[in-house]
C-alpha cells in the first residue's frame, strides 16, 4: 500500500499519456519515412507486430543508460562502474575505458560475501584447484561431488529441513520445479507480486492459476474458498492438490511476508505452501534463518522452502529444502537436475564456507557480526530516509528499500545523478512494478560502514531536492535546547 | 486541497490485475486525469484557433473519437513484449480492461465520457449542421463500440486477425 499525493498521480499519468502520445507520433513518421525504403525479406513474417516493441522502442531506449550499467570489480561495498557514450541519442551505448569509483547501493550483497573475504576465498581457490571449474557432467551421471553432498547437508541444516536438493541457477529452481510439483488439475494461488521465474514455473506446469491480493491473509482466505467450492474449471471435479506460492522478502516493495497467518489459512484449507526466501534467507532472523526465523514460524509448517544463493552467500545457484520423501522425488524427475550441468564446485564451496561464517562454525564471531550490522544498518537507514520525507516501502529489518519515485521522467533525473555524484543505485520502472509506481531501489550490505551511509544520504538528500521526491514533511531536527527552554 | 497547505493523499493498493496493459487504470486520479485533459485540450484549441466554444468543442470531441476509437477499439494487444504469451493479442483495449468483465464502474464511466461530450458540443453549436451531424456519429460509433453486445465481435471481418 502506498501513499502518494493526489497530484502526483495527476501528474504520473500526464507524463506517461505525453510519452506515448510522442512514441506513437513518431512510429506514425517513421511509417511514411520507411514506406520507400526497400524491405529485404520478402514472403517473411515480421518478427515483432507492430504494437508489441512499443514500449521498448519508444520509453525504455529513451533513457536506456540508467538500465544495465557495466561494473569493473567486485560487487563491494565500492565498485567500478563502466562509463557510456552514445552517438544516437540512447539508442545504442559504447562502453569507454574510463571507469568511475562508486558506492554500490543496488548489488544483493546482504552479508558483504560478494568480495574476498578471509575465509571463504582461500577455500575455493583451493577448491577450483581440486575440483576445476566445472564438473563437466549433469547431477546423475559424474556431477555429483563430496562438495554437493556436503552442501545439500548443510543447507537442510542451516534451514531447519529434513532434506535439500541443489541447482546451479536461482530463476530455474523456480521454474522447474514448480512443475514437478502440481500438474494439471492442480491449483496454484500466487502472490500477485511474484517473482517473474514463479509466473513462469505456474504457467509451465499446467495448473490452474489464481492470484491473491499482495500479502493478504484475508484475500488469500476468500480465493481459497471460491476455488474449493467450485473446484476445477468446467468438470468441477475437487482439485488434486493446491500450492499456496508466497516470498519471504518481495524484491520490489522490500515488505516481509505475513507468514503466520498465511500459514494459518493454508493450514485450515489443507494446501500446501511454497516460500520463496531469496531474498530473505540470510539477511534477516536473529542467525540469519530468513523469515521463519524472524517472524517465529517453525520450518515444519511451511511444506516447501526454496532459497537462492546469490544473494546473502555471494554465490550463484538455489535450493529447495523439505522432506525427504519430497526432495527423493525431485531427484528423480526434476529436469533441472537429471540434464542440466551441476552447479560449480568453487561455487558450492563458496557457499559452504560462506553457510560456515554465518552459523559461526569457522571459529569466529564474524557472522553474528555481520548480521548484526545488517539490521543495525538497514534500520538506520530506513528511519533517516523517512526523517528526510522519502516515501521509503519496506518493513523494518529488511535490507532492500524501495524509494518511490513515481514520475517516468524522475527516474534517468535521479539515477544520472545520483551517478554523477558517485552514488549507484537501481531505479526500476514498469513493466517490473506497476506503470505508476516506479522507485529506486536501495539495498544495504553488511559491508557498509557508517560512513558509507552517511555519504549516501547526503546524496541522496540532495538528489532528492533537485528531483522532488520528498513527498511527505520531513521531520525538523531535533535541538536539544530548544526541548530543554521549553521544558524548565 | 488538504487542510492549509497540506498536500493530499491517496492510497494505491497494487491491484490484483495481471494485465499490465490495463492495470493501470485501476489507480486513482485517472478519471480526473481523463477529464482534465479533455479541458485543457478545449483551451487550447480555442486560444490556438480563436473559433467559438462550440466549435472548439466540436473539434475536441472528433479528436476525442478519432484517438479513442484507434486506441480503444482498434488496436489488438499489448504495447510490449509481455510474458503473457500474446493471450490478448486478437483483444483490443476495451475487451481487456476489467478482465473482460462488462458493465464495470470504470466501463461505465468511459461510455459515458463520450455522450457528455456530445451534449456539450452539440448545445453550444445550436444544433446546427454540419457539426450536429459529425458529433452524432462519433458519439453513435463510439458509444456501439462500448455495448456489451459488441464484446469480441468483428463487423464484415473489419480488424479481425490476421
Amino acid at each position: 500500500m502506498v501513499r502518494l499525493p493526489y497530484t502526483t498521480a495527476l501528474t504520473t499519468l500526464f507524463s506517461y499519456g505525453l510519452l506515448f502520445a510522442f512514441g506513437q507520433l513518431r512510429d506514425f513518421f517513421r511509417k511514411f519515412v520507411d514506406w520507400f525504403k526497400a524491405k529485404n525479406v520478402k514472403g517473411y513474417a515480421p518478427i515483432c507486430l507492430g504494437l508489441e516493441d512499443f514500449y521498448v522502442r519508444r520509453l525504455y531506449l529513451r533513457i536506456q543508460d540508467c538500465f544495465g550499467r557495466p561494473i569493473a570489480s567486485a560487487p563491494d561495498s565500492w565498485f567500478d562502474v563502466v562509463e557510456r557514450t552514445s552517438n544516437d541519442n540512447n539508442k545504442t551505448l559504447q562502453c569507454t575505458s574510463n571507469t568511475t569509483r562508486c558506492l554500490n547501493l543496488g548489488s544483493y550483497n546482504y552479508l558483504g560475501f560478494a568480495a574476498a573475504d578471509e575465509y571463504c576465498t582461500p577455500r575455493v581457490i583451493e577448491s577450483l584447484k581440486k575440483y576445476s571449474a566445472s564438473t563437466c557432467s549433469v547431477r546423475v551421471d559424474g556431477g555429483t561431488t563430496k562438495l554437493h553432498a556436503e552442501l545439500e547437508e548443510l543447507a537442510a541444516r542451516f534451514v531447519g529441513k529434513p532434506a535439500a536438493i541443489l541447482f546451479g541457477m536461482g530463476y530455474v529452481t523456480n521454474s522447474a520445479i514448480i512443475p514437478c510439483l502440481i500438474g494439471k488439475g492442480g491449483l496454484i494461488i500466487s502472490d500477485s507480486l511474484n517473482h517473474n521465474s514463479i509466473v513462469n514455473g505456474a504457467r509451465g506446469s499446467g495448473a490452474t492459476v489464481r492470484v491473491f491480493q499482495h500479502n493478504s491473509p484475508a484475500h488469500l482466505e476468500e480465493v481459497l474458498r471460491e476455488q474449493i467450492a467450485g473446484g476445477q474449471p468446467r468438470t468441477h471435479r475437487p482439485w488434486k492438490k493446491i500450492i499456496v506460492i508466497v516470498e519471504g522478502i518481495y524484491s520490489m516493495e522490500g515488505e516481509l511476508c505475513k507468514l503466520p497467518e498465511i500459514i494459518a489459512v493454508c493450514k485450515k484449507y489443507k494446501a500446501y505452501t511454497y516460500l520463496d526466501e531469496a531474498h530473505s534467507i540470510g539477511a534477516v532472523g536473529q542467525s540469519g534463518r530468513g523469515v521463519c526465523e524472524l517472524l517465529g514460524v517453525d520450518p515444519a509448517d511451511v511444506d516447501i522452502m526454496m532459497g537462492t544463493f546469490t544473494k546473502s552467500f555471494g554465490s550463484c545457484g538455489g535450493y529447495i529444502a523439505a522432506s525427504k520423501e519430497i526432495i527423493q522425488h525431485l531427484k528423480q524427475s526434476c529436469p533441472a537436475h537429471l540434464y542440466a550441468t551441476s552447479m560449480s564446485p568453487p561455487a558450492v564451496q563458496q557457499v559452504i564456507s560462506a553457510i560456515k561464517v554465518i552459523l559461526g562454525e569457522d571459529g569466529s564471531n564474524r557472522g553474528a557480526q555481520k548480521l548484526a550490522r545488517i539490521r543495525e544498518n538497514s534500520n538506520f537507514f530506513r528511519s533517516e530516509l523517512k526523517k528526510m520525507g522519502f516515501e521509503v516501502l519496506g518493513d523494518n529489518d529488511s535490507p532492500v528499500m524501495p524509494i518511490m519515485l513515481y514520475n517516468p521522467a524522475k527516474i534517468p533525473a535521479f539515477s544520472r545523478e545520483c551517478l554523477r555524484q558517485k552514488v549507484a543505485v537501481v531505479t526500476v520502472a514498469f513493466p517490473a512494478t506497476p506503470l505508476l509506481l516506479a522507485r529506486a531501489r536501495i539495498c544495504i550490505s553488511a559491508s557498509h560502514t557508517r560512513e558509507d551511509l552517511m555519504k549516501a544520504l547526503d546524496v541522496i538528500s540532495r538528489v532528492g531536492d533537485l528531483v522532488g521526491i520528498k513527498y511527505f514533511p520531513a521531520e525538523p531536527p531535533k535541538i536539544a535546547e530548544a526541548d530543554a527552554e521549553i521544558t524548565s | 486541497m488538504g487542510r492549509r497547505g497540506e498536500p493530499y493523499y491517496v492510497e494505491a493498493a497494487p491491484p490484483v490485475d495481471v494485465n499490465k496493459n490495463t492495470e493501470w487504470f485501476m489507480y486513482p486520479g485517472v478519471w480526473t486525469t481523463y477529464i482534465l485533459l479533455l479541458f485543457f485540450v478545449w483551451l487550447l484549441v480555442l486560444s490556438v484557433s480563436g473559433c467559438s466554444p462550440g466549435a472548439a468543442w466540436t473539434v475536441v470531441n472528433l479528436a476525442h473519437f478519432a484517438i479513442t476509437y484507434h486506441f480503444f477499439h482498434w488496436k489488438k494487444g499489448t504495447p510490449f513484449a509481455a510474458d503473457d504469451q500474446g493471450i490478448y493479442s486478437r483483444l483490443t483495449w476495451w475487451e481487456q480492461i476489467d478482465n473482460g468483465q462488462q458493465l464495470t464502474r470504470n466501463r461505465k464511466f468511459l461510455t459515458v465520457v463520450p455522450v457528455v461530450l456530445y451534449l456539450i458540443a452539440s448545445h453550444l453549436t445550436d444544433y446546427k449542421q454540419p457539426m450536429f451531424f459529425l458529433n452524432t456519429i462519433a458519439v453513435f460509433v463510439l458509444v456501439v463500440a462500448k455495448l456489451p453486445n459488441m464484446h469480441k465481435v468483428r463487423i464484415f471481418g473489419i480488424n479481425a486477425d490476421i
